[in-house]
């Protein structure tokens, strides 16, 4: 038996995978992981990650081997660095193989220029699954760890590491991008022609109220020409919002079910991954595509 | 029919327009349409029913533009339009004891009504099920009868019981679960609607009929110390 422990949590860390999918209809969100292109190649590298990926915004956990060995992987762009047990310092970067004996400690610093890191786990981390998936959505309770990590959570990992083989994969070039190309929502007409200009024309500073249901944006104020006030329907992740106070909000993977304000646009799927990875104050721009 | 077309919603949705207003029969064709879709095995990852929009989701644009055809070719299709009895009509015990009550007063005094009125009305209606959404398994029931519409608390609660029956505007629900929220409580049902464990986790469904009646609060803890089953509250409690 091999198992960890989390000797500090860190801020908003989560275990996710790529999603939670046919259950909306219920009131069950899609969560899965924040930026999917970095899970999508830390796949590469450990392939037997059984879906058990820990998500960590800003500040990353630490983690200890209590026993046995353990073989991870990290990816984002983070600093971060291995205390050995004989207490030497090793260094360490993302998307390199990394084996752990009994007594050492990862240590991820924080996320740099950027929001949202990953680890994987060769044997995933002992969970079992909740409505088909390992994803968590904490504001509805609802996961194979229903909640945030917390200090001293401990996971065991029964079946051995299969080689200590290093392994890794070119640093992917998951660029930051800062204007995105969205596509008309369903509620496009219920903004003037002046006010989708200024959508299109105007820069949006990404703010502090952002988490994984939605990003907070603030800029020029869009006042719909109709009404901020819609029939609840059905949303998925990616889709511009507009309540009444004008300010646009991007929602993200832990979205309500449906929702009751016009969708002005939308992102198409790779863009949530980028733009869940800008830090408040970053400044954006979008490019309204008209064929779709 | 109520049903006017599809449409693109961004690069990998689309959405059934049930035009903009809303009612029972316009919820009926589209919860009917639910199901025949959902019964067409797409490659969809959700596909979410609310007043008179079907949102359709896809992985990407190309599967959803494979599967777009195999939907229009179903609404197209009026011969097998057929799916209506695998909803479920369920009598659910409520019990509207002042300790659950939180807001019925609120209802009283706007309606000019007592609390016996209040528990008749309530409990005299069989209501249909909108969709489900807001949070998991959360029911949206209506119509209320026209003496308790009742706006949204001005000031929403910050925790709201689990098990809560809620009234708002012209809607009734259950919460599921502790949640804030604005609808005016009125009482409380001794068992969960959700559950995780199951395979199919919610108690109700799009398109079920829901009828309260009103339990003693001796009766209603009796309930819930059976701790029943998402199944077994199925037998007990549907029809």
């Amino acid at each position: 038996m091999n198992s960890i422990i989390i000797t500090r949590a860190g801020t908003h860390s989560t275990i996710q995978d790529f999603g939670r999918f046919q259950y909306q209809h219920l009131g069950v969100s899609p969560s899965g992981a924040m930026d999917q292109r970095i899970i999508t190649e830390l796949q590469k590298i450990i392939p037997n990650h059984q879906n058990q990926f820990l998500e960590f915004a800003y500040v990353g956990p630490s983690i200890k081997v209590k026993e046995g060995s353990v073989k991870i992987c990290v990816g984002g762009n983070c600093n971060m660095s291995i205390q050995k047990n004989n207490n030497s310092q090793l260094e360490c970067q993302p998307y390199k193989s990394i084996n752990l004996f009994e007594g050492d400690e990862l240590i991820i610093h924080n996320t740099i220029d950027s929001v949202y890191g990953y680890i994987a786990f060769e044997h995933g981390l002992g969970l079992e699954p909740c409505l088909n998936s390992y994803s968590t959505d904490t504001k509805a309770g609802i996961g194979s760890i229903n909640r945030p990590l917390n200090d001293e959570d401990i996971f065991h990992i029964s079946k051995d590491v299969s080689s200590w083989d290093l392994i890794s994969i070119p640093i992917p070039d998951l660029e930051k991008v800062t204007n995105f190309k969205v596509y008309p929502g369903p509620q496009l007409q219920y903004f003037s022609d002046n006010t989708l200009q200024s959508f299109i024309s105007g820069v949006f500073t990404v703010t502090n109220q952002s988490d994984r249901m939605g990003i907070r944006l603030k800029g020029e104020s869009l006042i719909s020409s109709k009404s901020h006030d819609i029939l609840s329907e059905g949303i998925l992740p990616g889709s511009i919002q507009v309540p009444s106070d004008g300010q646009p909000i991007v929602l993200m993977r832990d979205i309500p079910c449906t929702g009751g304000y016009p969708k002005i646009a939308i992102l198409n799927e790779v863009d949530i991954s980028r733009i869940s990875q800008l830090p408040p104050e970053t400044k954006i721009t979008f490019d309204l595509q008209t064929i779709y | 029919m109520y049903f006017k077309g599809i449409n693109s919603y961004g690069d990998r949705g689309l959405v059934l327009d049930f035009g903009n207003e809303t009612s029972k029969s316009i919820s009926q064709e589209v919860n009917e349409t639910f199901l025949n879709i959902s019964n067409l095995s797409l490659q969809s990852l959700n596909i979410i029913p609310s007043f008179n929009k079907i949102v359709v989701i896809f992985e990407n644009s190309k599967i959803r533009d494979q599967n777009k055809d195999k939907i229009s070719m179903k609404m197209k299709d009026t011969k097998s339009q057929t799916n209506k009895n695998v909803t479920k009509t369920w009598e659910i015990p409520a019990c509207y004891n002042e300790d659950f009550a939180l807001d019925i007063k609120i209802i009283q005094k706007l309606h000019q009504i007592t609390k016996e009125e209040v528990i008749n009305l309530h409990s005299s209606v069989r209501y249909y099920t909108y969709y489900i959404g807001f949070m998991p398994g959360f029911p949206y029931l209506g119509d209320v009868p026209s003496q308790l519409i009742t706006p949204r608390l001005a000031t929403p609660r910050v925790k709201i019981p689990a098990r809560s029956i809620g009234i708002a505007k012209n809607h009734t629900c259950i919460y599921p679960k502790v949640s804030p929220g604005g609808w005016n409580i009125i009482g409380q049902i001794p068992f969960d609607i959700f559950d995780l464990q199951s395979s199919y986790p919610s108690l109700f469904l799009p398109g079920d009929e829901v009828k309260f009646y009103s339990v003693s609060l001796s009766e209603f803890e009796k309930i819930r110390k059976y701790n029943f089953s998402l199944n077994e509250l199925i037998k007990e409690y549907s029809s």
